[in-house]
């Protein structure tokens, strides 16, 4: 991932790197990899998101154990040099003033929020549709929910899935909410 | 060349979505045999509704939910607290993908989603508003 990091321009660095620690201290749900990727993409860069989501984690395990350990920003850019030695100086230059900015920040929270072991839920978006018609059928008129959901994976990266629902299935679907949320109150 | 026939007779009749027999019975030329005839015709007409159901099952659409699972969790401790009642809830999805591009194995991934009561009441308050557009569609 080393040799993929120098082909980050230096602010898409940066705002990755920001996003990172906004998402150690719980200021932000997630890491927006996708939409960040295609940013850099968009300015000619050619790296996928696959590398880019590899370069985020590795980032992300750096600021926190740096920050679990209480490093300065000397000890960091000591340990990094030792680690890492093809970083490309912008590079370091970039995780050195992030970190000297904001990465003291970094409670190690009391928060009960945490043991991310699955994904978190961050935003549901929804639609609701007729299907008119179809090359097999002229006139169809079939209702259905469509449903995309927004979740955190335990890296901390952000990514979408949708899904359709006919309507018997999106009762089904509230129902089962309202009970979750009627066992929630109950506990 | 028959069997060709007719899969293209099925599939207009189910594409117009005919239903009463005349209208079948006058998409044969005129000097088509009488009790053939009939006889086409009536296998068609029981068949009509479950192709239709068929062609509308198979279009194509995003990925489908086909299984919801769930389960109510409260966090006692953790290493850095040591005692806490935290209620949280996983929620398991599985989703199959269009079926159209899968063919016969079909892929069904399966998304795992913790959720706080807080993010469970704001997608209550979304399904709520679903429901409520539904009603009003389904009144008009």
């Amino acid at each position: 991932a080393a040799d993929k990091i120098r082909l980050i321009p230096q602010d898409f660095l940066a705002e990755l790197c920001e996003q990172i620690i906004q998402h150690l201290n719980r200021k932000i749900p997630g890491i927006n990899t996708a939409e960040l990727c295609q940013r850099i993409q968009t300015s000619g860069v050619d790296i996928n998101i696959g590398d880019l989501a590899k370069i985020a984690n590795t980032l992300s395990f750096l600021f926190s154990t740096a920050a679990r350990n209480n490093l300065s920003t000397e000890e960091l850019v000591t340990t990094l040099g030792s680690g890492v030695s093809t970083l490309p100086k912008h590079a370091v230059q970039v995780i050195r003033h992030v970190w000297n900015e904001q990465g003291k920040a970094i409670a190690v929270s009391e928060d009960a929020g945490n043991m991310a072991t699955v994904g978190q839920f961050v935003d549901m978006k929804w639609k609701l549709g007729v299907a008119m018609s179809s090359d097999t059928c002229r006139s169809l008129k079939y209702p259905y929910v469509t449903v995309t959901l927004t979740v955190a994976d335990p890296s901390g990266q952000i990514t979408d899935k949708s899904f359709e629902m006919t309507i018997p299935q999106f009762k089904n679907f509230f129902r089962q909410f309202k009970e979750m949320a009627s066992v929630l109150e109950t506990v | 060349q028959l069997v060709s026939a007719l899969h293209n007779l099925t599939r207009h009749v189910v594409y117009r979505g005919l239903i009463r027999a005349e209208d079948i019975l006058c998409l044969f030329p005129e000097n088509f045999h009488q009790n053939l005839k009939n006889l086409l015709t009536k296998i068609i007409l029981e068949n009509v509704s479950t192709w239709r159901n068929e062609a509308q099952a198979s279009q194509i659409s995003l990925p489908r939910l086909v299984d919801l699972d769930w389960r109510v969790d409260i966090k006692t401790s953790s290493d850095s607290i040591a005692r806490m009642a935290v209620p949280t809830c996983l929620l398991q999805l599985k989703i199959q993908e269009d079926a159209a591009l899968c063919g016969n194995n079909p892929v069904v991934s399966a998304l795992t989603v913790e959720l706080s009561k807080e993010t469970l009441d704001t997608m209550l308050e979304g399904l709520g508003r679903i429901r409520d557009q539904l009603s009003a569609v389904a009144n008009k």
